[in-house]
């Protein structure tokens, strides 16, 4: 079931223009990720899911409410740099944001102890946030978003300001929120995505360059590859550097790589043999040759570095 | 209204939290306290500062109580609104630049009740710290002088009390439209100036301005009567108002750092 719309949503700062008429829908239940280099329009985006900054034009539209009305009972949002009161202690801090959503005292004291133990942080409950560790931050920060049960949570780079072993504790966290709630999350490492997100969107420029689940964008987009490694005599390597100037008609983009290349081809039966065809006649001392298939991480880069 | 009371709590724990609600009483009081004392003291403290000429005589004429009180209401005109700027000069600012603002207005929040809050909260300070600073000025002009008419002093209070309010709902103001903390407090404390000089200057044509509250709270103790005070005040109010509803539409437009 969709859960939100989002049409030709555009934001311009002064000349600039930050997000350019994009759109897109979310699903109920998914976990999406919104995929991009810095500046590419991510954060833009998400404040302007969050009510945080309004569009230049364009329609966000959430089930259940008129387009362009106040949503934010049913979001959760953490910023990329979660801002708490200092001079509060964690549970004051979560149970304030409790009550601010409409719980009463007593659900806000259930919900705050639920989610501290949950978050990992209970045994500082008691403590001033002023005192927090960066990652003890990021939990409280997840926690507050999380207090309404909200039906999106909205993540801004949940994991971009964390060490590895915070990194990989906020990501096991939010493994396990996704079986609760939909999430939608920014991120500029592709891994991060790959590994956690049932839909991707790339942003580029302000565009969604591509979109969609990330199993079938693996499979729309995905092309066999040819990996050649030699041998670093000089027979082999002229071979290939001559190779490489005039390839033949099956392979669409080559990039050479430390001792060797990776050919994008179109038919790979065609390939295959006609490759290892020249190889044997040409006495090439090949170390490896392998046929696979292109990764979201070249996707990933072809599209970002597109000009 | 209970999720209004949240945020007023908030304020409050805020103010207890960082001995704003400590300090600004006792520097009230003092200032309240010491006018009267001062007064009191004065042709001691000028005879005894020994440069005086030998021979010099001195008369000072015992002061009535209610000028003495009277002078009182100046101290707090400067350094009270001085303090009153610096409690709240960061009260929307501060907020927006640390991203807290962002955490809190995500939320379903209205934003009439978030400036509302932090506004009543900032009375509320005055409000107690003026009541306490004047009335240590009352006690030791009653001690030391003559005993004000409390009817007199009540009048002036509410007076007085008003202006400081508009000064400190000026503040929130300019803290919600400018980006710094100090401009804000410097663009309030600014304007309570030129409101002041302006109305005494053209006293015909801003009969009706808030600048007079602090000179009505004056006459109120000296002669008995604030004649004209309440054009002053039902402005005074809109004026509150006003100034109330521009922050929360600056907040509403600009919620975080990063929209403005």
């Amino acid at each position: 079931m969709t859960l939100l719309t989002v049409e030709q949503l555009t934001k311009t700062f002064g000349g600039t223009c930050a997000v350019d008429g994009i759109g897109f829908t979310i699903h109920e239940g998914r976990c999406v990720a919104l995929l991009g280099p810095n500046g590419a329009g991510k954060t833009t985006t998400i404040r302007m899911l969050t009510g945080l900054l309004a569009p230049t034009s364009g329609r966000i539209a959430f089930r259940g409410f008129a387009p362009g009305a106040d949503h934010r009972s049913v979001i959760g949002f953490l910023p990329q740099i979660p801002a708490l009161y200092g001079w509060m202690t964690g549970q004051e801090f979560l149970i304030y944001a409790g009550r601010l959503c409409g719980l009463s005292a007593k659900e806000a004291q259930i919900r705050c102890s639920g989610l501290l133990e949950r978050v990992g942080i209970a045994s500082a409950a008691k403590r001033r946030i002023a005192g927090y560790s960066g990652g003890m931050k990021q939990r409280l920060g997840l926690a507050q978003a999380l207090i309404h049960r909200p039906k999106l949570l909205i993540l801004d780079e949940p994991v971009s300001a964390l060490d590895p072993i915070g990194r990989r504790e906020v990501m096991e966290l939010l493994r396990e929120l996704k079986q609760e709630t939909t999430i939608l999350f920014s991120t500029h490492v592709l891994h991060d995505a790959e590994e956690l997100c049932d839909d991707v969107l790339i942003m580029r420029a302000g565009r969604i360059a591509v979109g969609g689940a990330v199993s079938e964008i693996r499979n729309e987009h995905r092309q066999p590859i040819l990996t050649l490694e030699i041998e670093q005599d000089e027979q082999s390597r002229n071979w290939l550097r001559g190779w490489l100037q005039a390839p033949p008609a099956y392979v669409q983009s080559t990039s050479a790589n430390g001792g060797g290349a990776r050919l994008v081809v179109t038919d790979v039966h065609a390939a295959r043999r006609s490759l290892m065809g020249e190889l044997l006649e040409s006495d090439v001392r090949f170390t490896k040759l392998e046929i696979g298939h292109t990764t979201l991480e070249d996707l990933f880069m072809k599209v970002v570095t597109a000009s | 209204m209970t999720q209004w009371m949240v945020l007023y709590r908030k304020e409050w724990l805020e103010l207890i939290r960082s001995s704003k609600l400590i300090w600004m009483p006792v520097v009230f009081i003092l200032l309240g306290a010491m006018q009267p004392i001062m007064t009191y003291m004065m042709p001691d403290i000028i005879a005894n500062a020994g440069n005086m000429p030998e021979g010099t005589i001195i008369e000072i004429p015992t002061p009535h109580a209610s000028e003495v009180l009277a002078q009182t209401l100046q101290q707090f005109g400067t350094l009270g609104l001085l303090i009153i700027a610096l409690i709240s000069m960061g009260t929307v600012s501060g907020e927006r630049m640390s991203g807290t603002s962002a955490m809190i207005l995500v939320k379903p929040v209205a934003y009439t009740s978030f400036v509302t809050a932090k506004w009543a909260a900032i009375v509320t300070i005055t409000a107690i710290s003026f009541v306490l600073g004047y009335g240590a000025g009352w006690y030791y002009t009653a001690a030391l002088f003559d005993t004000v008419a409390w009817q007199d002093a009540a009048g002036s209070l509410l007076l007085f009390g008003l202006w400081l309010s508009f000064i400190g709902t000026l503040t929130i103001l300019f803290s919600s439209l400018l980006r710094s903390a100090a401009a804000a407090a410097f663009t309030a404390l600014g304007t309570a100036a030129l409101l002041s000089i302006a109305t005494s200057l053209l006293p015909k044509a801003l009969a009706w301005s808030p600048g007079k509250l602090a000179g009505l709270a004056s006459a109120q103790l000296t002669s008995g009567t604030a004649s004209g005070m309440w054009p002053v005040i039902g402005i005074t109010f809109v004026c509150i108002i006003a100034a109330l509803a521009i922050s929360v539409w600056s907040l509403r437009k600009y919620p975080s750092i990063e929209a403005v």
